[in-house]
């Protein structure tokens, strides 16, 4: 009766950020982002990527509340890098990774094509 | 590679195992858990199909309400090849989401009567769809008769009529993902196991008498090792018949053998499993996930405005740092 619209769950309101970001006002190089309408599938293939960033002193994820569509990404770095760097890095190593994936599973389906 | 910053990237090796139009199984290596978890995730609930979620009941005189027959309807999965390249009635421009546009929705059509004495079944074979390319997969598969016996195959049944009842309607078809429906979710089921390292000390194995082997294997639940006829050596015959319940090690320590076995599952080979509805192929599936999720970064991508409002705040930082 009062439950909210399914759609919540993966539709960015009107007038809102997709991601948001701030920086930590007591720590250098730390900061958190809010990503809106996301949830552990794309938390926690970030916080792995940047937990393989040798400069990234700190990286997690959390989901504040189930009815909360958002997740929030904390990373804490060394000074050689920021927060800033090894979130866009992460997203692009994982990105090639994912063409990497699409180009070989491909392949292997091509050679199996002919089985079937 | 920007400001010479050196990538993490990965580069993952896929084996595909046994490959059918609706069930696929494959290995994925050298990536982490968190990767495959996100494909299985988004298999499941964010790679788009399209499913009737709107329907206009004219006359229905069956033993089911509009509402039941309704919620059956949008249950059928639909073939789907087009969903990912058509639109989300909600971000289409082109339309209302009234059925009548060709970039989002599909419409169907069914009348039925029934006029004689025996019960008439109304199937999925009696939607009848203004897209050829989006029909009920059994009709589909009937049509293409490579898939299965076609003989076997009557339709899914939405409802039974008698004498005098009838049902006609008008559905629309739409593109969804199954974390809004269920109804929308291409996969049957979708799992990943991680392949179990299996060692078995050789030396402490053949302290064991023939009895003591034998027992111990029939400790496992599952079918994983068994004794080689001709050596009368313990060997494992089905690692991923394993599924990490320690009953031989618990064995193996209750006869004061701890350690005569090590199971330990590696971290960066998994096993997927990816049973389709029929919506789109099993293969089509996996890389459509892969399609999502690339998407599903590119939106989290941090925005212009963003980094240039961060870089102007650290400028102002590094003043107020005394820098
Ligand atoms: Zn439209």
């Amino acid at each position: 009766m009062n439950a909210p619209d399914r759609y919540e769950r993966f539709v960015v309101p009107e007038g809102t950020k997709k991601v948001s970001y701030e920086r930590d006002t007591k720590i250098i190089n730390a900061a958190s982002f809010t990503i809106e309408r996301e949830d552990h599938t794309v938390g926690n293939i970030l916080r792995m990527q940047l937990h393989r960033d040798p400069n990234v002193l700190f990286a997690g994820y959390k989901l504040p509340h189930p009815l909360q569509y958002k997740i929030i990404v904390r990373i804490h770095t060394a000074s050689q890098s920021s927060p800033m760097q090894a979130y866009n890095q992460a997203i692009n190593d994982l990105d090639k990774e994912l063409d990497h994936l699409k180009t070989v599973f491909e392949e292997e389906v091509l050679k199996h094509s002919r089985d079937y | 590679m920007e400001g010479g910053v050196a990538t993490n990237q990965r580069f993952p090796k896929i084996k595909i195992r046994e490959i059918k139009d609706d069930y696929l199984k494959f290995e994925l290596r050298e990536t982490d858990a968190s990767m495959a978890n996100a494909l299985r995730r988004v298999m499941i609930a964010e790679v788009p199909t399209i499913a009737i979620d709107l329907v206009e009941i004219e006359v229905n005189s069956s033993v089911l309400n509009d509402e039941f027959i309704s919620h059956r309807l949008g249950l059928i999965p639909l073939t789907s090849d087009r969903a990912m390249g058509m639109r989300f009635s909600r971000d289409c421009d082109a339309c209302d989401g009234d059925g009548q546009c060709e970039h989002c929705s599909v419409e169907f059509h069914l009348d039925v009567r029934c006029d004689q004495d025996q019960t008439l079944d109304v199937t999925s074979a009696d939607l009848m769809s203004t897209d050829p390319s989006v029909l009920p997969v059994d009709v589909a598969a009937k049509s293409n008769s490579s898939a299965y016996d076609a003989s076997e195959n009557r339709g899914i049944i939405i409802v039974k009529l008698r004498r005098g009842q009838e049902l006609r309607l008008r559905a629309i078809a739409r593109k969804g993902i199954g974390k809004d429906h269920a109804k929308w979710s291409p996969a049957a089921t979708v799992t990943f196991m991680y392949e179990p390292e299996i060692r078995i000390n050789e030396e402490m194995m053949e302290s064991l008498s023939i009895d003591e082997k034998r027992s111990w294997i029939e400790s496992s639940p599952t079918k994983v090792f068994d004794i080689d006829p001709n050596t009368q050596q313990v060997v494992v015959t089905d690692p991923e018949a394993y599924t990490y319940d320690e009953e031989v090690i618990k064995k193996a320590e209750a006869m004061g053998k701890p350690g005569l076995v090590e199971i330990e599952a590696k971290e960066d080979s998994f096993i997927f499993t990816v049973e389709s509805t029929g919506a789109i192929k099993a293969s089509k599936l996996v890389v459509n996930a892969i399609e999502v999720l690339k998407q599903k970064l590119d939106a989290v991508r941090l925005s212009d405005d963003t980094v240039e409002a961060d870089d102007q705040f650290g400028e102002l930082g590094v003043h107020m740092r005394g820098g």
